[in-house]
C-alpha cells in the first residue's frame, strides 16, 4: 500500500501556553513495498509522524491519504477498521494490559474480527513463535522483561498480517541479538510485500541492508538528509 | 455472517469473563449487593403472590351474604328469629345462623377464631376448605358426648395435641369444656384456617356462654350471583340496625388493607433498587485511568465504538445473571424454609392470626419477568448507556 502525506502539519494544544508545532509541513511518499526508516532525536516528531499515518489522530492541517484515499475524508468507524485491517502498530512504550496475559495481549486484535478460539489461538500461537516468546504465552504481560515485551508487541502488530506495519523505536528495548533477529523478521516482511515506517535513531535499524531509504527529522520538519 | 456475528460475540464474552476474574473483588462486591436486591424484591413479590392466592381461596369460603347486628356501631348479637324474616326473600338458597368469636389461649398468648355452624358435620366439607381427615381417627367409646371440632394447624400445634385427640378450653366463668379434634385442615389453606376452630353451633354457644336464641351473625346464600346486591338491600331494609356485608365489600375491604401493605413494601424496595442502578450508573459514568488506558488500547488495535460497548455489556449481563440466579434462588429458600420471616411483619401485622402459617408459594412467569424487568433491565440501561462515552475514547490517548 501507499503512503502520501502533503503539507502535513500537527499542533497540540494550539494557542495554549504549552502549544506544541509538531510536524511542520510534512511532504511524504512511501512505495509499496517499501521500508523507510526516519530517524531523528527525542520529541523530533517521529511519533506523531507515525500516528498520522496509521490514523490514531489526524494532522491539523494537510493531506494524509492511503493508497490515494484520504484519511481526513473517512468517518471514525473506517479509520477504526482501516487500523484493525491494514496496519500494525509497535507502539515505543509498548501499550499493553498489564494484567492479561501474553497471549491474552497479542490476541486482542483478533477478537472484534470473529475469528474461532481454534483460529484465535493457532494464529497467536504462530506469532508468538515467531518472536520466540511462547514460554512466556501464559504470563502475565505485566510480569515480563522489556524486551519479551517488545517482543509481544511487535507479534500483536503482526497477527492481523496487515498491509502497512508501523514501528515506533521497535528495537528500543533489545539487545543486538534480538534487533537484528526484528530486522531478519523485517526483510521477511518487506519479501511478503508489506510497507514498513520504522521511527528509530538504533544504527543496527538505519544501518540495515533491509531499510530502502532513511529521512531524518528534526524539530517537525522532514528532510532527505541529516541536517547539520 | 451469522458465523463472523457469533464469533465476534463469542470472542468478546471471552474478554469481558475475563476482565471480570481480573477485577474480581470489586466485581463480586457489585454481585452481592445486586443480589441482595434482587433477593429482597423477589422475596417480597414471592410472598405477596402467595398471600394473594390464600385471599382468593379465602373469598371462596366467605359467604354471599354475612348479616351482623350493630349497637352504637359496635357488633353485638343477633336475635335468630331474623331467620323468619329472611326466609321471606325470593331469592335465598340458604340461611345459616353463626356464633363466631375469638378464643385468647393465654398459656401461648395466641387469639384462636372459633366457629359454630349449625350444618357443622365431619362428614361434610366447609365450602373452598380441604379437610384432612386421614389425620384423626375416628373417635372412640370413651370420646363419644365431647363436642367434636375441627382444627387449624397452627391450633393444633399450640395445643401440642401430639397423639392425643382430647383437649378443654375455659368458659368464660372459668369452667372447662372438653373437645375432641375429628379432623385437621390441610396446611394449604393454612392462612385462612392456622388459627380455625369449628364446631357445631350449640358447642360455640356453650363455650361463649351466649344465650339461646342468639347469634353473631346469619350467613346467607344467594341462588343467583348477580341478585346478591338486590338481596342485599331488601335485607337491609327489613331487618333494623343490622350491617350487611356482601362478598364483594369484604373483597374490597381486603384489597384496600392488603394493597396498602404490599404496595407500600413495594415503594420501599423499588426505592432500594433504584438507589442501586443509581450506584451502577455513578460506576458505569467514573471509570478509572486504567479503565480508560485499557480502552484506549482497544480503540487503537482497531476495536469498533460498538465493540467496546458490547464488551460493557456482556459485563453487565454475566454480573445481572450471576446476581439475579442468587438473589432469586434466596428468595425462594428464604419464602419457601423460612416463612419470608424478613416481610411477615410489614405483610401480615394487621392480622390477628398470630400461630405460625405454612406459605403456599407458586412460581409464576409473569412475576419472574416483572421482576427481571425492574432490577435487570435498569442495571443493563445503567451501565451500558454510559458506556458510549467511554467507547468514544480517542484512541492517540494512550500514545
Amino acid at each position: 500500500m501507499k503512503i502520501e502525506l502533503s503539507a502535513v502539519e500537527k499542533w497540540y494544544n494550539r494557542g495554549l501556553p504549552n502549544e506544541v508545532h509538531a510536524l511542520q509541513q510534512i511532504e511524504l511518499a512511501v512505495a509499496e513495498n517499501e521500508v523507510v526508516c526516519i530517524q531523528g532525536p527525542s520529541g523530533s516528531g517521529k511519533s506523531t509522524l507515525l500516528c498520522i499515518i496509521g490514523a490514531l489522530f489526524g494532522p491539523t492541517s494537510g493531506r494524509a491519504a492511503i493508497d490515494g484515499r484520504s484519511l481526513a475524508r473517512l468517518p471514525d468507524r473506517f479509520l477504526t477498521r482501516y487500523r484493525r485491517e491494514l496496519v500494525g502498530f509497535i507502539f515505543q512504550r509498548f501499550q499493553i494490559i498489564e494484567e492479561l496475559t501474553v497471549a491474552a495481549n497479542v490476541a486482542l486484535p483478533l477478537l472484534p474480527l470473529g475469528v474461532s478460539l481454534r483460529e484465535r489461538r493457532q494464529r497467536t500461537a504462530e506469532a508468538l513463535e515467531r518472536l520466540n516468546i511462547s514460554h512466556r504465552s501464559s504470563f502475565p504481560a505485566g510480569g515480563i522483561s522489556g524486551g519479551e515485551l517488545q517482543r509481544a508487541v511487535i507479534a500483536r502488530a503482526l497477527i492481523n498480517d496487515p498491509a502497512i506495519i508501523l514501528a515506533d523505536e521497535p528495537t528500543a528495548h533489545l539487545d543486538s541479538r534480538l534487533s537484528l533477529q526484528f530486522m531478519n523478521i523485517i526483510e521477511e516482511l518487506k519479501v511478503a510485500g508489506k510497507t514498513i515506517v520504522i521511527a528509530s535513531h538504533d544504527p543496527l535499524v538505519f544501518g540495515h541492508p533491509v531499510i530502502d531509504r532513511c529521512l531524518f527529522m528534526r524539530d517537525g520538519r522532514l528532510t532527505a538528509h541529516r541536517p547539520d | 455472517m451469522v458465523s463472523y456475528y457469533l464469533g465476534r460475540q463469542a470472542n468478546i464474552l471471552d474478554y469481558a469473563l475475563g476482565s471480570l476474574r481480573r477485577r474480581a473483588g470489586r466485581n463480586s462486591a457489585v454481585v452481592i449487593i445486586f443480589a441482595l436486591v434482587i433477593f429482597l424484591v423477589s422475596s417480597f413479590s414471592l410472598l405477596t403472590t402467595a398471600l394473594r392466592e390464600s385471599a382468593l381461596r379465602l373469598l371462596l369460603s366467605v359467604p354471599d351474604i354475612t348479616i351482623q347486628q350493630m349497637s352504637a356501631g359496635r357488633q353485638i348479637s343477633l336475635a335468630e328469629s331474623a331467620v323468619d324474616e329472611l326466609e321471606k326473600i325470593f331469592g335465598i338458597k340458604e340461611i345459616r345462623p353463626r356464633i363466631w368469636g375469638y378464643y385468647f389461649d393465654e398459656t401461648n398468648g395466641a387469639n384462636y377464631t372459633v366457629i359454630g355452624d349449625p350444618n357443622f358435620s365431619i362428614q361434610e366439607q366447609l365450602p373452598g376448605l380441604r379437610i384432612d381427615y386421614s389425620s384423626e381417627p375416628a373417635p372412640g367409646p370413651s370420646e363419644s358426648g365431647l363436642s367434636p371440632v375441627l382444627l387449624g394447624e397452627a391450633v393444633r400445634n399450640n395445643l401440642d395435641l401430639g397423639d392425643r385427640r382430647r383437649f378443654s378450653l375455659f368458659r368464660p366463668d372459668l369452667s372447662l369444656k372438653s373437645f375432641v379434634s375429628v379432623g385437621a385442615f390441610e396446611s394449604s389453606t393454612a392462612l385462612l384456617t392456622a388459627d380455625l376452630i369449628v364446631m357445631d353451633l350449640a358447642a360455640a354457644r356453650d363455650l361463649f356462654a351466649i344465650p339461646e336464641g342468639e347469634v353473631t351473625d346469619i350467613l346467607v346464600s344467594v341462588a343467583n350471583p348477580l341478585e346478591i346486591e338486590t338481596i342485599a338491600g331488601k335485607i337491609d331494609g327489613r331487618l333494623d340496625g343490622v350491617r350487611v356485608l356482601t362478598k364483594e365489600r369484604i373483597a374490597k375491604t381486603y384489597r384496600v388493607a392488603f394493597g396498602w401493605r404490599s404496595g407500600f413494601g413495594l415503594a420501599c424496595l423499588i426505592g432500594a433498587v433504584a438507589a442501586f442502578i443509581i450506584l451502577a450508573w455513578d460506576r458505569a459514568t467514573g471509570l478509572s485511568p486504567d479503565q480508560k488506558r485499557e480502552v484506549g488500547i482497544l480503540r487503537a488495535l482497531g476495536w469498533q465504538v460498538e465493540d467496546v460497548i458490547t464488551l460493557r455489556f456482556w459485563e453487565s449481563m454475566v454480573i445481572c445473571a450471576l446476581a439475579f440466579g442468587f438473589g432469586y434462588v434466596l428468595a425462594w429458600i428464604h419464602v419457601l424454609y423460612f416463612d419470608a420471616l424478613l416481610f411477615r411483619p410489614v405483610l401480615l401485622g394487621w392480622s390477628v392470626l398470630r400461630p405460625p402459617v405454612s406459605l403456599a408459594v407458586q412460581f409464576r412467569l409473569t412475576d419472574l419477568l416483572i421482576i427481571f424487568s425492574l432490577s435487570v433491565l435498569p442495571y443493563l440501561a445503567a451501565t451500558v448507556v454510559p458506556a458510549w462515552r467511554s467507547a468514544t475514547i480517542r484512541p492517540d490517548s494512550v500514545v
